[in-house]
């Protein structure tokens, strides 16, 4: 980078400026400190921004009626991921019906670039983004999200249902 | 008129014996056609004009000569496997008149030069295939059947050969593989059964009646025999008349017989107040004709072809006003879905899609894009397959749709029959 | 040999061919399932539609036979919408379960249909819904539904394995593929059904939902199972190997290969390897580097009595590892003792007709070759009456690479043990070999997928083949190690470090793009 210096005779008058711009600050100062409801700020981690619902944040795995995995490990999401950080080891399920079942499946957080491209590959509603974003951690918290975090981590409550059903499916003749 | 060739004696109930038969001329052309060379029978034949009785109308004697002139076993087979819907012809002259049939195949069998011949009986005629069996015993014990006929050194053997009761195969190859004990699914042409048939040997299928026919040449001679029907389509056949006719039944009638003196003459015309509404002229795979094309059809194989239909095996099904054309498909598509051998996949899968949709029209969920979606599944079915039960099932579809259109397109937007004006469920509640 | 005309291409065929094979040869592109070059002709899939001058409806080419002047092409707009509708009609009633079917990738369905297909589906109708996971057999898993009744597999079974396990059952689209009762499909050849299965319906039980195929590479080689030597195809990728396919070759295996072969992957991986060098006095081990054991070992076998020095050779190592390590035992250790180690003897001749044979060993020919023009005599015999009589006291040992196959491995190793000093090169691990308790050194060796080289098959024809990948990189060849032993430096190249295949000429080069390249270009059926 190189420097470029300006000696002309209008930067004599640096304290004009620098005044016009505490008389900015001044002013944001006394707006915040009587009108408290239209500040820009939250006071995090107390407070909490809402953000919308199609945000794009941690991983969550759907599960089926009985709390099954909805996840077929097709590895669509794994094939699709920019950043290479999902791990899925596919085994077969004992259930015809369901067939084939991911025993592992893994999301390497740190990796992760939230681009959504595994929610949008997926066939069948098995894996959403989520709304929460707050993933902090101190040394040797595990970033590598395995399937008790991805789908029954506490907050989610049992799982978040999918949308899409095989029984239904099937009744309806697809 | 009738003309009764085949079909004289059917009245006398001791026709079915043995004796009975030979009182009323059975086996003399026989005896004669013994004393004759093969080939002045097939030549004969040839001259005869006489054309496959079954449903394709093919020169008998033209198939006859296909066969290769070399030393090979060869097998006659007729075809008895009467599937078609609508046709009970060959079910009555297996009743009435087994010798007549054995001795047109045994005088068939000594022109093409078979030791072996099967007669493949559908499954269900139980009462056909005992009285076959009698009859087929009675000409052993006779001499007619076993080691050298009639003092000639012609030797032939004859079985009677019960089938399963699928309707596929009544097509020749679907009835070679069943009879070789195979799934009764039609063998891919070429080669043709008169090259590589039964046991992969010159085999050569014919109907009950065209086998029948045969003696009835060699007794008049070809002249005489085409002095009845048309040019093109001489003899006789017998036409088995159903559906809304006062007097359903086989009759027979010289070819070229126009189709509305059949109804009105012989089948006695329509039910009081009921008016013809349309007729499948051969069988449930022929397309349909409507009332204003009755008029014209005559019972011939040129006639009928040039109007887009065919002669078939000559089961006449009458419709009349009453009838709800909807509802008639769908029971002929159910037929053809339920046939299907499920080799070929246009026809496996087409006659199953053709009948949901149609069923789902009947059960009031079509819509007006799936009459249009059935003539295209039809047309993409038609002449796609190794066998013609693709063809069978996707034909009568598109006639059905394309002239009674307006039958279709209410029922779609109703949910209801035109006709009968009630839903599927009430019509067959 | 008719001439005919193919797209308005002019071309000579053989005598008999039929259409469909006059497009393979000119490879024109045709949509086809039942179809297969090794198996009759049944022509039931309809999708290989030819326009023939001349005749106003649509033909099939498999069943049509080339004739002089006839004029043929499968690009007219009649012959399209046929096909069009022919795989539209295929997939009506296929239930579309692509994610977790595991032919996706390599399915005849999904090529197909891009290629030629429809893509305005029409059916709104309930699919009918047939049996799924059928076990048909210890390696085959049948899935009904995705079944399009090619009956490819059906006559595999009556025509090549002549097992007949196979038949169609039901009718219409009720049919279904199915064994016949009372019977498994259990053959030598059971896997081949799954290759030529052109969609997801048969799965091998071995390969079921290991991998997803896009994720794979592969490479061909040559199958060291027996002493046929079938051209194959091996699957991999940085996890390991997955699989064995074979691939075409007239004159020895034709279109299959038996399923003992494509076990054949299974001793290369990893978990079955021999990592590092151990060398173990009374029972204590210690870990060296394999190259650092080898070199190690020149010193000795130098200073050591050439009557009293000996190497056993099993039949698994190519002509160039036998030619370098033999020319090392004769030409610088002076030692004559070479002993060919013949595994099952009993059953070494005998053959099932079709591919199988009892000599387990891929290049059985070649050693007898090497040995042969070294004028090598020694027997087995010589080599026991060596053991008890003390005379040899060092023994280098070219172990077994496929140990599945050598039932007496145990009994040898026992036997080969009583000498003083025991120099053991094997690719696997084995667990007798490292309970030994005397002078044992262990040197990882190479799999034959890791070397380029050259087997003899039982015809005597020379098949080369290339090195596919690296699993164990440290690990030496059978050359390697002879150069070695003798004192000479080895050269290790970039190549041997790093995992890489036989590239294909068509190769993705970028990286980010490599992940992707086997959906842009997989082969056809």
């Amino acid at each position: 980078m190189s420097v470029v210096q300006n000696n002309s005779e209008k930067n004599k008058w640096y304290l004009v400026g620098i005044l016009g711009g505490m008389g900015i600050t001044m002013r944001h100062l006394l707006k915040n400190l009587f009108n408290k409801k239209q500040m820009e700020t939250l006071n995090y981690p107390e407070e909490k921004y809402e953000y919308s619902p199609r945000f794009k944040g941690n991983h969550v795995l759907t599960v089926k009626k009985d709390g099954a995995l909805r996840c077929t490990a097709c590895m669509l999401c794994a094939t699709n991921c920019p950043a290479e950080c999902i791990k899925i080891t596919a085994a077969e399920h004992s259930d015809p019906r369901v067939e084939k079942y991911p025993i592992s499946y893994e999301i390497d957080i740190l990796r992760c670039v939230f681009c959504g491209f595994c929610e949008e590959a997926c066939p069948v509603d098995a894996i959403r983004m989520g709304p929460e974003w707050q993933t902090p951690g101190v040394n040797g918290t595990n970033f590598i999200y395995d399937i008790n975090k991805l789908a029954y981590r506490p907050n989610l409550k049992g799982g978040i249902q999918t949308h899409v059903d095989d029984e239904e499916r099937h009744k309806s003749g697809i | 008129m009738e003309t009764k060739l085949l079909t004289e004696f059917y009245h006398l109930e001791e026709f079915k014996g043995l004796e009975g038969y030979k009182k009323n001329g059975g086996y003399a052309e026989l005896a004669k056609a013994l004393k004759m060379q093969p080939q002045q029978i097939i030549d004969e034949v040839k001259a005869s004009g006489l054309r496959g009785r079954g449903g394709a109308g093919f020169p008998t004697g033209t198939k006859w000569s296909f066969l290769p002139k070399n030393n090979e076993p060869r097998y006659l087979l007729c075809n008895a496997d009467e599937g078609e819907p609508g046709t009970f012809k060959d079910r009555l002259m297996m009743e009435r008149a087994p010798h007549q049939l054995i001795e047109g195949m045994i005088i068939s069998a000594f022109a093409i030069g078979s030791k072996k011949s099967y007669i493949y009986v559908r499954g269900e005629y139980h009462y056909p295939i005992s009285v076959l069996r009698q009859a087929v015993k009675e000409a052993y014990d006779a001499g007619f059947l076993g080691k050298n006929i009639l003092g000639s050194g012609f030797d032939h053997d004859m079985d009677v050969y019960s089938g399963a009761g699928a309707y596929i195969c009544g097509e020749e190859t679907g009835m070679i593989s069943s009879l070789e004990g195979l799934k009764g699914q039609p063998k891919l042409k070429p080669p043709f059964p008169a090259v590589q048939g039964y046991l992969r040997k010159p085999t050569i299928v014919n109907n009950v009646e065209t086998l029948a026919a045969v003696k009835y040449i060699i007794r008049d001679g070809a002249q005489a025999y085409r002095k009845h029907g048309t040019e093109k389509s001489p003899g006789t056949k017998l036409f088995s008349l159903s559906g809304n006719v006062m007097k359903p039944g086989n009759y027979e009638v010289p070819l070229g017989y126009p189709l509305i003196d059949l109804i009105n003459k012989e089948g006695g015309g329509m039910k009081a107040g009921r008016k013809l509404k349309a007729v499948i002229p051969g069988g449930s795979s022929a397309p349909v004709l409507t009332a204003a094309e009755v008029e014209k059809a005559n019972l011939d194989y040129e006639c009928l072809g040039g109007m887009g239909t065919m002669l078939g095996s000559g089961a006449v099904i009458v419709i009349d006003d009453s009838q709800c054309m909807v509802d008639m498909l769908g029971v002929l598509t159910h037929f053809y879905h339920h046939e299907s051998c499920g080799q070929c996949t246009p026809c496996r899968e087409g006659t199953g899609w053709l009948n949901k949709i149609l069923h789902s029209i009947l059960e009031g969920k079509g819509r007006l894009q799936d009459i249009e979606l059935l003539e295209k599944v039809a047309d993409n079915m038609k002449g796609k397959t190794i066998c013609a039960l693709s063809d069978a099932a996707a034909l009568p579809v598109l006639s059905f749709v394309s002239k009674f259109r307006e039958e279709f397109e209410f029922y779609v937007r109703e949910g209801r029959s035109k006709v009968k004006g009630t839903t599927y469920a009430e019509m067959h509640h | 040999m008719p001439k005919c005309t193919i797209n308005g291409k002019e071309v000579e065929v053989k005598a008999g061919s039929t259409i469909i094979e006059a497009m393979y040869q000119e490879k024109e592109s045709i949509a086809h399932y039942c179809y297969h070059p090794g198996l009759s002709v049944a022509g039931v899939c309809r999708l290989c539609m030819v326009e023939i001058e001349g005749n106003p409806r649509v033909q099939i080419a498999c069943n049509t036979v080339v004739t002089e002047g006839m004029k043929v092409n499968n690009t007219s707009a009649k012959v399209k919408d046929a096909v069009k509708w022919g795989l539209d009609f295929h997939l009506i009633n296929h239930p579309l379960d692509c994610p977790i079917c595991d032919q996706a990738g390599e399915c005849g369905l999904q090529d197909q249909y891009m290629e030629f297909g429809k893509y305005d589906p029409e059916m709104a109708e309930r699919k009918q819904k047939k049996h799924k996971v059928v076990d048909l057999g210890p390696t085959v898993v049948l899935d009904s539904e995705r079944c399009i009744l090619c009956s490819r597999c059906v006559r595999f079974t009556d025509e090549v394995s002549k097992t007949h396990e196979l038949g169609l059952f039901n009718r219409g689209d009720r049919t279904e593929i199915g064994t016949v009762e009372g019977k498994q499909l259990d053959n030598k050849y059971s896997l081949n059904t799954v290759d030529i299965c052109p969609v997801g319906a048969l799965t091998s039980k071995d390969f079921r939902f290991r991998q997803r195929v896009w994720y794979l590479k592969d490479a061909e080689t040559i199958c060291p199972g027996c002493s046929t030597g079938c051209s194959t195809k091996v699957y991999f990728n940085k996890e390991g190997m997955f699989r064995v396919k074979p691939v075409y070759n007239e004159s020895v295996n034709g279109h299959w290969m038996c399923d003992e072969g494509r076990a054949t992957y299974k001793f290369i991986n990893r978990e079955h390897r021999l990592l590092k060098a151990k060398k173990g006095k009374s029972g204590q081990w210690s870990e060296v580097a394999p190259g650092a054991a080898a070199k190690e070992l020149s010193g000795i076998l130098k200073g050591t009595n050439a009557d009293s020095l000996g190497l056993v050779l099993t039949a698994q190592y190519s002509v160039e590892e036998y030619e370098a390590i033999v020319s090392t035992f004769v030409n610088t250790f002076k030692s004559k003792k070479v002993f060919f180690w013949v595994n099952n003897k009993e059953s070494f001749e005998s053959f099932d007709g079709l591919l199988l044979r009892g000599d387990k060993n891929p290049n059985t020919k070649g050693l007898l070759k090497i040995l042969d023009k070294y004028g090598l005599t020694a027997t087995w015999g010589d080599l026991k009456s060596g053991i008890e009589k003390g005379e040899l006291k060092t023994l280098v040992v070219a172990g077994p690479e496929n140990q599945a196959v050598f039932p007496d491995l145990g009994e040898k190793i026992t036997e080969l043990s009583k000498v003083p000093k025991l120099i053991w090169l094997q690719a696997g691990k084995n667990e007798q070999l490292e309970a030994l308790t005397g002078d044992v050194t262990l040197i990882p060796l190479k799999t034959y997928v890791e070397k380029d080289g050259t087997f003899v098959n039982h015809q005597g024809l020379e098949q080369k083949f290339k090195r596919v990948t690296t699993v164990v990189s440290e690990a030496l060849t059978l050359d390697q190690a002879a150069q070695l032993m003798s004192g000479q430096e080895i050269k290790i190249t970039t190549a041997d470090t790093f995992i890489e295949s036989n590239r294909r000429p068509d190769e993705v080069m970028l990286e980010h793009r490599k992940k992707n390249e086997f959906v842009f270009k997989r082969g056809t059926l």
